[in-house]
């Protein structure tokens, strides 16, 4: 089996000629993923980090960064991210109480997730809690992500922080065409940001792209 | 003027208050604006180190979610209103299994078909127990909404609420129509069209034999006039969960004038 590192704690294994995304876990399973020895395999079709990366972008999340990860959810893509920043913090929002019973399981296995049951679209609400953040982490499915974005990123983000939407056309305007919404929202991203990148997740996800920010 | 809340106090001058109650702090953190700094600046001063702030903030956040995930998912609406989906389900079931078997039983009536039987016997009785279990929950936690339209129809209108919260926050008018969005949203595009709609006046409410006896002209009426008793019903559960019996018997005065 060799072992390529492309991000800390993140490689990619070759097995057989088979590639496989993991991270460098000393934990369990959370959702239903294979271990090979020290590492989790990392799903692209559950995760759209994992699906960014497989499609060679890279963006460089340090160790010790400090990330609010807006849509937890369950914890699937959190676990992994949990990994690379195993000496900083994430702060996680997640709206609704169902699947964050799940998520409560990771947040009390590992010591750096701050799980927050909250809706993202008023982060004034959990503005005591969160710090200064080095990423803005959003995978939210919902039709003003954009303005959800924009809203935490004025309560939160660095200067210089960086962002990682994940956009779902078919959330935004089920109507349009995909890439035209794709294009609605870098225009508006553009007019705070810089766009460092723009990248299709096909095949893992369909009509979804992931926009790369700096403030 | 420059004071802020923290999860674990407040901050005035830079001088930090703690709180006595973590938790409640913890989910009263409200600050309008962008705080100049991060909680944890201030925090390490309180905490000692930055450790010690992070592992008491996490035992916090941890503490608040469990309680409100307890709250949220434990709650007797969310039980009735599974029930009441899985009584659907049976339901569906039964009728399918059954159609099944009568055709089996005109070919050949053998073993297999008789145990066929039995299982859908038992399916039954099944139903009869989710039925009574409904019954038992709805009952005790909407006594006003049962009296009105009974256990099964209340617990209809508690699955397409959603929560009895929601059908507590909810006007009257859109009570009326829970059940019949299909059809509004038919009638409201074909009037943004310009062509003529016609606007539903029950949905879910219309099983109940108050609205479903009466002549078409009178239904609305009394679908409307149920509504209103409803949305009060439904307030009166939530808040106070005490039994106002004025409300069914206005609704049975009502269908007895419209009756006539």
């Amino acid at each position: 089996m060799k072992v390529k590192e492309v991000l800390h704690n993140v490689v990619l294994l070759d097995r057989n000629g088979r590639k496989i995304l993991a991270t460098k876990s000393r934990y369990a399973p959370h959702y239903g993923e294979k271990k090979y020895g020290e590492f989790r395999e990392w799903m692209a079709s559950r995760s759209k980090l994992a699906a960014l990366i497989l499609k060679e972008y890279v963006p460089e999340i340090k160790e010790d960064w400090k990330i609010l990860y807006l849509g937890a959810a369950s914890g699937t893509t959190v676990s992994h991210f949990a990994d690379i920043v195993e000496k900083g913090v994430i702060f996680a929002v997640e709206y609704s109480a169902k699947p964050f019973s799940k998520f409560l399981e990771l947040a009390m296995e590992r010591k750096n997730i701050i799980p927050i049951l909250a809706n993202a679209l008023q982060p004034w609400k959990y503005s005591g809690i969160v710090d200064k953040v080095d990423m803005i982490y959003q995978d939210v499915a919902h039709p003003e992500q954009v303005e959800i974005f924009e809203r935490n990123a004025d309560f939160f983000l660095k200067k210089r922080g960086e962002g990682l939407i994940m956009v779902k056309a078919r959330s935004i305007d089920s109507t349009a065409e995909p890439k035209e919404v794709f294009t609605r929202v870098k225009q508006r991203l553009k007019s705070k940001f810089r766009v460092l990148a723009v990248i299709d997740l096909e095949p893992y996800h369909k009509d979804h792209v992931a926009i790369h920010i700096q403030r | 003027m420059s004071e802020y809340r923290l999860w674990f106090g407040i901050v005035k001058n830079g001088k930090i208050t703690p709180s006595d109650d973590f938790k409640k702090s913890f989910q009263n953190c409200e600050n309008a604006e962008p705080l100049p700094f991060s909680p944890s600046e201030v925090g390490i001063k309180h905490f000692g180190s930055l450790d010690a702030y992070f592992s008491a903030l996490r035992k916090v956040a941890i503490d608040v979610v469990k309680k409100i995930i307890e709250h949220e998912l434990k709650r007797e609406d969310r039980y009735a209103v599974l029930l009441l989906k899985s009584l659907d389900e049976l339901n569906e079931t039964i009728n399918l299994l059954e159609e099944k078997l009568r055709d089996l039983e005109e070919v050949k009536v053998s073993e297999v078909t008789e145990s066929f039987r039995d299982r859908i016997a038992e399916l039954k009785r099944l139903r009869r127990d989710v039925e009574k279990e409904i019954e038992a929950i709805v009952s005790k936690i909407a006594p006003n909404l049962t009296e009105i339209v009974g256990a099964v129809i209340a617990a209809r209108l508690l699955e397409k609420a959603g929560s009895l919260k929601r059908l507590a926050e909810m006007p009257a008018s859109a009570i009326q129509l829970l059940g019949a969005e299909k059809s509004l949203y038919k009638a409201l595009s074909r009037m943004k069209k310009g062509k003529p709609a016609k606007f539903p006046k029950h949905g879910v409410i219309f099983q109940h034999p108050f609205v479903r006896t009466l002549p078409k002209a009178k239904r609305g009426k009394m679908a409307r006039f149920m509504a209103a008793k409803l949305a009060i019903a439904a307030r009166l559960d939530y808040f106070s969960g005490e039994l106002n019996e004025e409300l069914a018997e206005a609704v049975r005065k009502r269908y007895e004038q419209l009756r006539r």
